[in-house]
């Protein structure tokens, strides 16, 4: 049973699968695609720790299928909202051959998770990129260039990891994982250099500050259902490979991972495109992860994790609530939005419960594993610079992050569900696309309520004292406690900042009571963090155009440079046979004169 | 007759380019037959020299009985044994697209065939002069097929090709002349061993010079950069079945001859006692790749591009051949022979495109894949194999050749190897995403009725058209799909060349 289990791995059945879906008619493809990956997480279920599949890929030893408790999680999830999102899509009338891309996008991620040395790794991380990147411009229109400024930036951030791993096999003398058999003594990217390579080129993946203006840009724009699985794959990955370059942590890294939790929560509040808020959610909940990866540890990996596995059902039925409305609206803001939850009951339902599990509301399983990765920050973790009280500095970080993830999803629910009342009416979600999010809902709540089966996934036993630095335990007063007053906190911060966030907001009474210049500070600093982001962005996309411009017509280049006339176009890279035979010969000349 | 192989190979072409000539008397369709069945018997002996180097090592071959040093020898090892398969490989390829594409004279299959002897000659011979001889024969049967085109452009093109190339040729016999006069002999193993012990070593000017001249001269016929000039007029001017034959086994000879040059007759010792030659001819190839890239992406003519981007190419085989580990060298081998099933594929591709199309240009591309599925598909794996995506036989040429690279610790050229790729992909990416993400800028009323005259980005009416339209046969179309199917699959055949080459490299790299 076992070996039969080992003998291909995962990805090569799934890519010849997601080229059958593209083939196959809509209904019967979409139903391979769902049971495929359905049937894969049975797979990763029961084939043994440790199992691996070894060979040689140019003269290198490479692992294509390494399962440890690690890779095991990744697969499980990856595998379950693979299936869902299937289902979503053929829901949501996608065609074929995006279900096809998406599926492919699907294997090449098995193939990285599942990886057991640094080549294989980057090989599927690579195309994961590719895929990706069919799947978004599968869509044309705008999402297209969006499309290339996102090939771009992951082509960059993959070269960097490349030149990383490369460091590393000279100083190791192999790319094998430490886990593997033949595996070197240390585990991880080499330290020095090679490290903040790896850390930046994986930075671009989990869209570390400043390298996150893809996350925002390209996933609101491809089809409802690509969004779903956009929105899952590139930066768990990243997470995952996070992990696996840094085992034993890193204290900048995770200190980036507290700012990416108040940085996204922070600019989700100021957007009006609900995926786009979305996506900037993405950020933040990454940098929950990116946290505990940094705090190392079993602790902090076993948040991470956890993390990485809730993240996944709560982000994925938030894109898929988000899509049914643009679905059956056709809006995308929310300011053109209002008063669905009349129209669209199941819709709304699911959307509060991902809401509650993203913002870490008791008893739904974000408030389990976020918890984790707080309890991390502050018993495993320095004090850091800026300690307030009782809490780290990076505590706080997290804890400032889950206050506007309240505040934006208020809005968000605010602003689509509840306020105001819908003109006309519209259908609420399909059947299919009903039985897809009621499934994730479901899971979000049972991960919630009963702990102990997503603690029994983890790679580290959080409750154990022998193997975590300090116990976790989710339901305690002081941690519910805690998880109320940030929602309290969310529902006064957005009341607070309702008005200066959108004109269309009725005065509320409580802003009397606040000092003015409080208030109008608070929208000075709004204003200047928008457009200081704003003037990065533009240099960002200034810069990308320039450079774009500048390797497709150099001609033109070279014409603005040295001025040449527009009505003559000379070009200065042709030659004439006399002036060929002439550069042949001093060419011969100087080759002569200069090898003795 | 075994043992009379490597003759056999020489002969039976030129012999059989004569045929179509005297049977222009009789009739002017007999070309494509005579020089189907010579080229089927040539890749017959082909295969049977290749599995006799599998088997039982290298062949050499005194010609006419004269004993080496003083008679011409023949030798073939696995390198040159590998590049003669791939000669009569692709002259069949070239040949079943041809017998729809034209050209469909005589003459042109006569200097078809004349070009196969020359190319043929120049792998097989153990001679410097002798090389010489067939360099000549090889330049002129390629300057009159460039000349076969019916345009003005084509005339002139030649002629540049020919100016060029002639002085390239001519640098070289300067360079042979100086050898001799160094060592007395033509003999290549002959010279490897008297140049090591001649007056002054490897240092001594006689020697330099002769160096320089000779390796002047035919980075000419490889054209790499700043001496490639003549190549894209050339490539982009000729008939489609000549494009995609020269483009595939021209420079790639020469490529060959090159390292030859390098190993057997300078040998690695000559590299290692002068670095000044190896990093002139590293920077040489890494400035080749670059500007050669550079120069690919700044084109709108898609034929013209892919002449670049063949500049940019071998600017890679040489950069390997001269870092001279076993494994770059195994590298260099890989891509210089699957650059040529690469690059005759895409100009057969394109030359497709254009005929089903009117398409010639990269803005022209622009939504053809729905109008040829089959050959922009083909042109797609092509384009993209020669990028380097795993598991393409693009991908492992380049992988070797850094690994070989990072191995000599010669960092530079591991980035500018790096780069290359990226460049690459810069003008190969824009044609796959204009083919199949782009809407099309060509009617396709417009481009049927009168072959694309007059609408943007297509070749006017006056273009090449020798049966009067713009059919493709299945010949056609089954060669560009078995050049992208083979693109993929010969990497399955690298560890048996790897095997090949080991059993022959050792000698030449002195290990």
């Amino acid at each position: 049973m076992a070996e039969f289990l080992t003998l291909v791995p995962p990805v090569a059945v799934l890519l010849p699968v997601a080229i059958l879906v593209a083939l196959l008619p809509r209904r019967s493809g979409h139903a391979l695609g769902a049971l495929v990956p359905t049937l894969a997480v049975g797979w990763v279920w029961f084939v043994p720790t440790g199992a691996h599949f070894q060979t040689t890929f140019l003269g290198f030893e490479a692992v294509l299928f390494n399962v440890d408790d690690f890779s095991r999680l990744m697969g499980l999830i990856f595998g379950l909202i693979a299936a869902v999102a299937v289902l979503y899509s053929y829901a949501s009338d996608a065609d074929t051959t995006q279900t096809g891309f998406a599926l492919s996008y699907v294997a090449t991620s098995f193939g990285a998770v599942f990886a057991g040395d640094w080549l294989s790794m980057l090989f599927f991380w690579e195309l994961m990129a590719v895929t990706s990147t069919l799947l978004v411009w599968h869509y044309g229109g705008k999402a297209v260039r969006a499309g290339f400024r996102y090939a771009l930036l992951h082509g960059i951030g993959g070269t960097l990891l490349m030149a990383a791993i490369l460091q590393t096999y000279v100083a190791k003398g192999t790319f094998l994982f430490a886990s593997v058999p033949n595996g070197p003594e240390t585990a991880g990217i080499t330290a020095g250099l090679p490290a903040a390579l790896a850390a930046i080129g994986i930075g671009v993946n989990v869209g570390f500050i400043g390298l996150h203006a893809w996350l925002p840009d390209t996933y609101p724009r491809p089809h409802v259902a690509a969004s779903v699985f956009l929105c899952v794959f590139t930066t768990k990955t990243g997470v995952y490979g996070m992990y696996r370059a840094f085992p034993e942590g890193n204290v900048a890294i995770a200190y980036m991972g507290g700012g990416m939790a108040v940085f996204g929560a922070m600019f989700a509040l100021f957007q009006n495109d609900m995926r786009r808020l979305l996506s900037y959610h993405i950020q933040s909940q990454v940098g929950y992860m990116i946290a505990g990866v940094g705090i190392g540890g079993a602790l902090g990996q076993a948040g991470a994790f956890a993390h990485v596995f809730n993240h996944i059902l709560y982000k994925g039925l938030l894109f898929m609530t988000a899509g049914v409305v643009i679905y059956r609206t056709g809006e995308q803001s929310l300011k053109k939005l209002g008063g669905l939850w009349r129209e669209m009951p199941i819709t709304a339902g699911a959307f509060s419960v991902a809401a509650l599990s993203i913002a870490g509301f008791p008893y739904f399983n974000g408030f389990v594993s976020k918890g984790i990765v707080i309890s991390a920050s502050h018993y495993h973790f320095s004090k850091g610079p800026l300690p307030i009280g009782e809490f780290y500095t990076l505590e706080w970080l997290l804890l400032l992050g889950g206050v506007g993830t309240f505040m934006s999803f208020i809005k968000f629910g605010y602003y689509a569900f509840f306020h105001g009342e819908y003109e006309g009416s519209v259908p609420d979600a399909n059947r299919l696309q009903s039985v897809a999010m009621l499934t994730v809902a479901a899971l979000c709540v049972f991960y919630g309520v009963f702990d102990h089966a997503l603690f029994s996934l983890l790679p580290f036993d959080v409750t154990d004292g022998d193997v975590v630095s300090h116990v976790y335990e989710t339901y305690t007063i002081p941690h519910v406690v805690e998880g109320v007053a940030l929602a309290v906190l969310g529902l006064l911060g957005f009341a607070v900042t309702k008005k200066p966030l959108s004109k269309l907001g009725r005065v509320p009474d409580v802003d009397s009571l606040y000092n003015p210049a409080v208030f109008y500070g608070t929208r000075a600093l709004v204003v200047g963090v928008t457009e200081l982001y704003a003037a990065v962005d533009r240099a960002v996309v200034g810069a990308t155009r320039v450079l774009t411009a500048a390797v497709t017509d150099p001609n033109a280049l070279y014409g603005r440079v040295v001025g040449v006339d527009e009505d003559d176009p000379a070009y200065p890279l042709r030659a004439g046979i006399g002036f060929s035979i002439l550069v042949l010969a001093v060419f011969v000349t100087v080759a002569l004169l200069l090898l003795p | 007759m075994i043992e009379h192989l490597p003759v056999l190979l020489v002969v039976l072409p030129i012999v059989g380019g004569t045929v179509p000539l005297v049977a222009s008397l009789f009739t002017d369709r007999a070309g494509w037959l005579v020089a189907t069945v010579t080229v089927l018997v040539h890749a017959a002996l082909a295969g049977l020299l290749g599995w006799t180097v599998w088997t039982e090592g290298s062949v050499s071959y005194a010609v006419g009985g004269f004993a080496a040093p003083y008679g011409i020898e023949l030798v073939v090892d696995g390198l040159s044994a590998s590049v003669v398969v791939l000669i009569s490989a692709v002259a069949l390829g070239v040949l079943a697209y041809a017998r729809h594409a034209g050209p469909h004279s005589n003459a042109f299959y006569s200097q078809f065939l004349l070009l196969v002897t020359g190319l043929t000659g120049m792998t097989v011979t153990g001679d410097v002069f002798n090389l010489y001889v067939f360099l000549e024969i090889t330049g002129l049967a390629a300057y009159g097929l460039v000349a076969s085109g019916r345009e003005a452009s084509s005339a002139v093109a030649a002629l540049k090709y020919l100016i060029i190339g002639t002085v390239g040729a001519s640098l070289y016999l300067l360079g042979v002349g100086y050898a001799l006069a160094a060592t007395g002999t033509l003999n290549m193993a002959d010279l490897a061993d008297k140049l090591a012990t001649a007056t002054g070593g490897y240092d001594s000017t006689l020697v330099l010079t002769a160096f320089g001249l000779m390796v002047g001269g035919l980075t000419v016929k490889v054209a790499l950069f700043p001496l490639h000039t003549w190549q894209p007029d050339a490539y982009a001017n000729a008939p489609d079945s000549v494009s995609a034959f020269i483009s595939a086994l021209v420079s790639t000879v020469s490529a060959y001859a090159l390292a030859r040059l390098l190993f057997s007759v300078f040998t690695v010792d000559f590299l290692e006692a002068v670095p000044g030659a190896r990093w002139a001819l590293l920077a040489l190839a890494s400035v080749s790749i670059v500007a050669g890239s550079a120069l690919a992406v700044s084109q709108t003519n898609v034929q013209r591009m892919l002449a670049y981007s063949s500049v940019s190419q071998f600017g890679l085989v040489i950069a390997g051949f001269t870092i001279a580990t076993p494994i770059a060298v195994v590298g260099a081998t890989v891509h210089l022979l699957g650059h040529a099933v690469m690059k005759g594929g895409l100009f057969a591709a394109s030359g497709i495109i254009e005929r089903e199309t009117g398409a010639t240009t990269i803005g022209g591309y622009a939504g053809m894949a729905a109008r040829t599925p089959v050959a922009a598909g083909a042109f797609a794996v092509l384009a993209l194999a020669m990028v380097g995506v795993p598991p393409a036989v693009g991908f492992l040429g380049k992988w070797y050749i850094v690994v070989g690279a990072v191995e000599a610790g010669l960092w530079p050229v591991v980035a500018v190897l790096l780069a290359s790729t990226l460049l690459t992909l810069a003008y190969f990416a824009r044609l796959v995403e204009r083919l199949y993400f782009a809407e099309p800028t060509i009617r396709e009323d417009a481009a049927v009725a009168d072959g694309g005259e007059g609408t943007d980005g297509s070749r006017s009416s006056s273009g090449y058209r020798p049966d009067g339209g713009a059919s493709v046969s299945t010949g056609m179309i089954a060669v560009v799909v078995l050049a992208a199917v083979l693109a993929v699959a010969l990497t399955a055949a690298v560890p048996a060349l790897e095997q090949l080459l080991e059993q022959t490299l050792p000698p030449l790299l002195n290990q």
